[in-house]
């Protein structure tokens, strides 16, 4: 059965890639929505791959380095406050089809994206929420990531 | 108040939102584009919330907006359910 599986998804592809309207992934590999182009960066295997990358994974405009938008520059600097660094970001205006992608993905449609452990956990508003109530800290935490804030706190009890 | 543009586009959603969210207790759009009518900020509060996840609550308000959302620059979403 998984055999005939690897070998539609094969058919599949190679028909992508040959330039055919053809027959969508979707059908070939058995997994329901639809397609996109081929496997290509937008498809639902490429995002789940993404997503599951690393335990924090941004989709976001521009780069942690430089943003190109306030509410991509907003997730950057809460993740920041935290002392949260090291995660994946990917800039969705360098790829048209990620950016489509990762919007069919989660069902939702503005960047930036943050998803912990490989899961949504929504654009900069709900962030700004759980920095603001403590929830970040405590997602991070189940994460085995310890948020720089508790240290910034340990600091301020010892004056 | 801003150009006519904008405060028409607070009306209409308002309006969709009003619609989508029979339940809710208080509504509010604000055109945060300087009345370009392309970024909004959205307040929702209602009792079809309750107990729901924030990420939960902003769907239900991206999914009752999607088509106009096509056309924003961006947006701001705040829900909550009623106090008490």
């Amino acid at each position: 059965m998984r055999a005939a599986l690897r070998a539609a998804w094969r058919i599949g592809t190679g028909a992508a890639l040959r330039g055919h309207a053809g027959r969508p992934l979707s059908q070939a590999a058995g997994d329901g929505g639809g397609a996109e182009g081929g496997g290509g960066s937008g498809s639902r295997e490429a995002v789940e791959r993404l997503v599951r990358e690393h335990p924090v994974v941004v989709f976001m405009k521009g780069s942690p380095a430089q943003p190109l938008c306030g509410f991509s520059n907003a997730v950057v600097q809460i993740l920041r406050l935290h002392g949260v660094e090291d995660y994946r970001a990917h800039d969705v205006l360098q790829d048209p089809d990620l950016r489509q992608g990762i919007k069919n993905y989660s069902n939702w449609p503005t960047i930036p994206q943050v998803y912990l452990n490989g899961e949504f956990v929504g654009g900069c508003d709900i962030l700004l929420q759980m920095h603001q109530n403590g929830d970040l800290v405590e997602e991070l935490k189940k994460l085995g990531i310890r948020s720089a804030l508790l240290d910034a706190e340990k600091d301020q009890e010892k004056k | 108040r801003g150009l006519a543009s904008g405060t028409d586009g607070e009306s209409r959603l308002a309006r969709l939102l009003r619609e989508k969210f029979p339940r809710a207790s208080t509504i509010k759009v604000v055109d945060i584009s300087g009345g370009c009518g392309d970024m909004y900020e959205i307040h929702v509060e209602s009792e079809e919330f309750r107990e729901k996840r924030p990420v939960q609550q902003h769907r239900m308000v991206t999914q009752a907006l999607s088509e106009e959302i096509k056309h924003m620059h961006g947006l701001r979403i705040f829900t909550s359910a009623p106090k008490g």
